[in-house]
């Protein structure tokens, strides 16, 4: 009787060859395929990433020392390398300034010759040689003219894109680790847990975080590290409602009684099985938090509270432009380098929220 | 019967551009009772809402056909003439209860609507005819239920308005898309009889659409069986049954549970036992609030032993699946729950985790118990990562592709994802990850009831099987009396959280002692209603 029925171990042969090594899960597939379709954000991805890669290497592409240069037969990497004057027969024991005369003198004398980077300046350096007065207008010289200390805005609009969007994505990384974190343990073990968090986030939220992050950046000379501790303080409530919400929903499926009926642990049963779910919602944010986490960093620079002067910060640019109305310059550059990144972060962040969006496909 | 009411000739629907139901034909009477049987996906849905012109005509269309209703063509009519037929001509009935009536109006208003748009009645008058319609249908104490709204009200209670709704304008056709498969067991006996009588006393066409052999053959003067989008038998409803031609009008027929349990012996060791078992849930919100304690399951006890399976019958909320998660250890409750020798009560999570490998579940719904974003080998391998973490991948992946083996399914396929397997294939993937940590008992909330008849016959035979060959002892829990009786060696019926009747199967079955169980009975398998049952 028992036997009568199926009897599947025949006809399968398992071919062991088909077992793929590494293949794009066919959800994830579809979703880059509906990310492509969508050309703004397909577009507006490659130049915010090709932005990006080139701004890593902004000391090759602005800087106030040669790529490479040779002194008396030797080859010398000054962008990598730093060199004592007295390298190149100079009297100094601190490192060479290869913009002034006397180095470049130096190594004249020593058969030597330099190459320049795109930029020859640094986003610090001061431009002894400049024609007219501070600000300084557009010129070959300088291509988007000079702030108020005769500082290249090209240079400076190169390294604040650099540290702008690095602030932004690692304010977003670790806002949205402890966001996560929170959500997740607030929603899985519900009850009290959830109780006790939601009102600590509740009044946590509720602080004025600018009037703080005022007080205290002004109790101390904050450091780019420092600021983002102090802003990830209030920043990384921003995906605990989304990822709370998404866990609850999940916390009483069968799938997930199922793995506890298997024995998971619950670290196991939130991070395998109900984070995937949670992490449409969270990627869908993402974007829009780098851009909020950037727009705060440059509004603090601008009130002057953020980073301390000699960083390059694009909202100390923009305070420039707003002191020097006479050299329109400064505040136009800051508020198209500010308006594209912002921009092409959001086209990228709908681009990837659509994808996303199960009811939408390819097609 | 040469009165027909409804005729629908070679009717084929697209929807963008793939026909999804092909060259159908059929035709009603008035009086008479005709239903389309098939499974999922066999397009006897689509085919109902076409008769009404309900299809989203956005993406669908109908190539050919015609839809003659007493002579009058459906298709090509304009909405505005569609508007006057619907609701008034043709009353319809949908499946699910609760999500077809609008929440947020009260009864008389959601019936009244349907007698001021096709009556142009007034306020007073409609409210008249609404009660005379509750009546009829059956809802008791109808002058204070005009007020309810649809949440305060059972799901037999709101199917009777859904039909009371329908029948307003005693339309000449009722059509019904799955009337009872939401209810339970007794009440849809109730609906039944109450169908047949209205359509007795209307001289209405009934056109029934279902899944469920035992409810066509009780109502249905014709069959019309469809599968993959065509009509391939239809005939008297005798016939049908007694002499079916088409191949698959036979397998269907063949495909309802049967055959008898395992042969087991009544000797064989106890693997789980429970005294008195109690689940309460408090319902108080907020932390100072007085206590409102709902007692889901009250002082149950049992026994399971090897190689035998003990089926747990009950209405829906009669706190069967709260008795199980309690059993293992997912649910808290009172009372001591034995795994063997071992008392699982009380033990924490840490020290119950060695002991999970040696009690599993499998639940109803296979779309929602595997977790969506992991493929098949992950979701069957979690288990041998838990309790044997000594094995490499290579072994794990070897002993996952034997048990999907054994389970019926390709173990080249363990690399797909759940959503591209079937509903049955899912169940099979449920019940590979459950066994293959060769567990003692089995705990299974409705495994089949959210699957196609044959499927579901299939899974019933795999469940014989393993119990066989691993002596598995089995806690079976289901509404379905006949997968029940299929299986089970022991029987439990539950009402209200309370054990009502419990004793060996076939005894329970030939001879049922308290009311509620012979009413269960008499309703599962003769689609009876026993007045002393519950109503």
């Amino acid at each position: 009787m028992a036997g009568s029925t199926v009897a599947p171990t025949d006809g399968f042969v398992l071919d062991e060859t088909k077992k793929p090594k590494w293949q794009m899960s066919p959800l994830t597939k579809r979703r880059w395929e509906n990310f492509k379709v969508k050309k703004r954000g397909y577009w507006s991805l490659w130049i915010i990433s090709t932005l990006m890669v080139l701004s890593l290497f902004a000391e090759f592409i602005a800087n106030d020392k040669p790529l490479v240069m040779t002194y008396k037969e030797d080859v010398y990497f000054p962008v990598l390398f730093s060199y004592p004057e007295t390298t190149f027969g100079g009297v100094f024991e601190t490192e060479a300034v290869y913009r002034s005369e006397a180095v470049q003198q130096f190594i004249k004398d020593g058969d030597g010759w330099m190459l320049w980077p795109l930029i020859p300046f640094s986003f610090d350096t001061i431009d002894l040689n400049t024609a007219g007065a501070v600000p300084e207008a557009p010129s070959a010289r300088h291509w988007l003219g000079t702030d108020d200390v005769a500082r290249d805005v090209t240079a400076r609009i190169i390294y604040g894109f650099r540290l702008s969007v690095i602030f932004g994505l690692s304010l977003t990384f670790f806002s949205a680790v402890i966001g996560i974190t929170v959500g997740a343990t607030q929603g899985y073990f519900g009850g009290l847990v959830d109780l006790i968090g939601q009102r600590i986030v509740e009044v946590w939220a509720g602080l004025p975080v600018l009037f703080l992050i005022i007080i205290l950046t002004s109790l101390f000379e904050p450091n780019p590290v420092a600021l983002l501790l102090l802003l990830l303080l209030f920043n990384w409530m921003a995906l605990v409602a989304v990822v709370r919400a998404e866990f609850l929903r999940t916390r009483n499926f069968d799938y997930v009684n199922a793995a506890k009926a298997l024995g998971e642990n619950d670290m196991v049963i939130m991070w395998k099985y109900m984070l995937p779910n949670a992490m449409v919602a969270t990627l869908t944010f993402l974007p829009f938090i780098v851009n909020g986490s950037i727009t705060t960093l440059t509004s603090l620079d601008f009130l002057g509270f953020g980073l301390p002067a000699g960083y390059p910060s694009l909202g100390e640019l923009l305070s420039q432009g707003k002191a020097n109305i006479q050299a329109p310059w400064l505040g136009l550059s800051g508020f198209f380098t500010l308006a594209i990144m912002l921009t092409l972060l959001i086209f990228v962040g709908e681009g990837v929220r659509d994808a996303f969006d199960p009811r939408r496909s390819a097609t | 019967m040469s009165d027909r009411i409804l005729e629908v000739e070679d009717l084929s629907v697209e929807f963008r551009g793939v026909e999804v139901v092909h060259n159908v034909s059929f035709h009603v009477g008035r009086g008479e009772t005709v239903a389309i049987v098939g499974e999922s996906g066999s397009g006897k849905s689509v085919t109902a809402l076409s008769v009404m012109q309900l299809l989203p005509y956005l993406y669908a269309s109908h190539p050919n056909g015609s839809i003659l209703v007493d002579g009058e063509e459906m298709l090509g009519r304009d909405e505005e003439d569609l508007l006057k037929i619907r609701g008034n001509r043709i009353g319809m009935v949908f499946q699910e209860p609760m999500t077809s009536l609008n929440p947020l109006h009260h009864i008389e208003k959601q019936i009244g609507e349907v007698l001021y748009v096709h009556r142009g009645m007034g306020v007073s008058e409609a409210r008249t005819r609404s009660l005379e319609l509750l009546e009829l249908v059956g809802l008791q104490h109808a002058e204070d239920r005009l007020r309810a709204y649809p949440h305060e009200l059972s799901g037999g209670q709101r199917q009777r308005v859904m039909i009371a709704m329908a029948l307003a304008n005693e339309p000449d056709i009722l059509i019904a898309d799955e009337p009872t498969t939401a209810l339970d067991v007794t009440i849809q006996a109730q609906i039944l009889r109450l169908l047949d009588e209205l359509k007795g006393r209307l001289n209405m066409a009934l056109l029934l659409i279902t899944h469920d052999l035992g409810v066509v053959r009780k109502m249905a003067d014709r069959i019309c069986v469809m599968t993959d989008g065509r009509m391939v038998e239809q005939g008297e409803s005798e016939e049908i049954f007694t002499n079916p031609q088409h191949e698959y009008t036979q397998h269907l027929l063949a495909a309802e549970p049967s055959g008898d349990p395992v042969a087991a012996n009544a000797d064989s060791p106890v693997v789980m036992h429970a005294d008195n078992v109690v689940v309460e849930f408090n319902l108080a919100r907020g932390l100072f609030a007085k206590k409102n304690v709902l007692t889901a399951v009250d002082q149950v006890s049992l026994e399971i032993r090897q190689g035998q399976t003990l089926g747990i019958v009950g209405e829906s909320g009669s706190g069967k699946t709260t008795l199980a998660m309690a059993l293992v250890r997912l649910q808290s409750s009172k009372g001591n729950i034995y795994l063997g020798e071992t008392q699982i009560n009380g033990l924490k999570s840490n020290e119950l985790r060695p002991l999970r490998s040696e009690m599993q579940i499998v639940f109803q719904d296979p779309y929602g118990s595997l977790p969506p974003r992991l493929s098949a080998n992950e979701i069957v391998e979690a288990g041998l990562k838990i309790h044997h973490p000594e094995m490499t991948s290579v072994e794990r992946r070897t002993m996952v592709s034997e048990v999907l083996v054994e389970v019926g399914l390709d173990p080249n396929l363990q690399d797909r994802y759940p959503h591209e397997f079937s509903g049955g294939q899912r169940q099979r993937i449920a019940i590979a990850r459950a066994i293959i940590l060769r567990p003692r008992i089995i705990v299974m909330d409705e495994p089949t009831s959210a699957l196609d008849v044959s499927v579901q016959a299939q899974i019933v035979d795999l469940l014989r099987d393993l119990q066989h060959k691993y002596n598995l002892a089995y806690l079976f829990i289901s509404h379905d009396l006949k997968v029940v009786r299929a299986l089970a060696h022991h029987l439990i019926v539950m009402k209200d959280g309370v054990v009502v009747e419990q004793g060996p199967s076939e005894k329970v079955f030939s001879e049922p002692e308290t009311a509620y169980t012979k009413a269960l009975m008499a309703a599962a398998f003769d689609l009876e209603v026993v007045e002393a049952g519950s109503q």
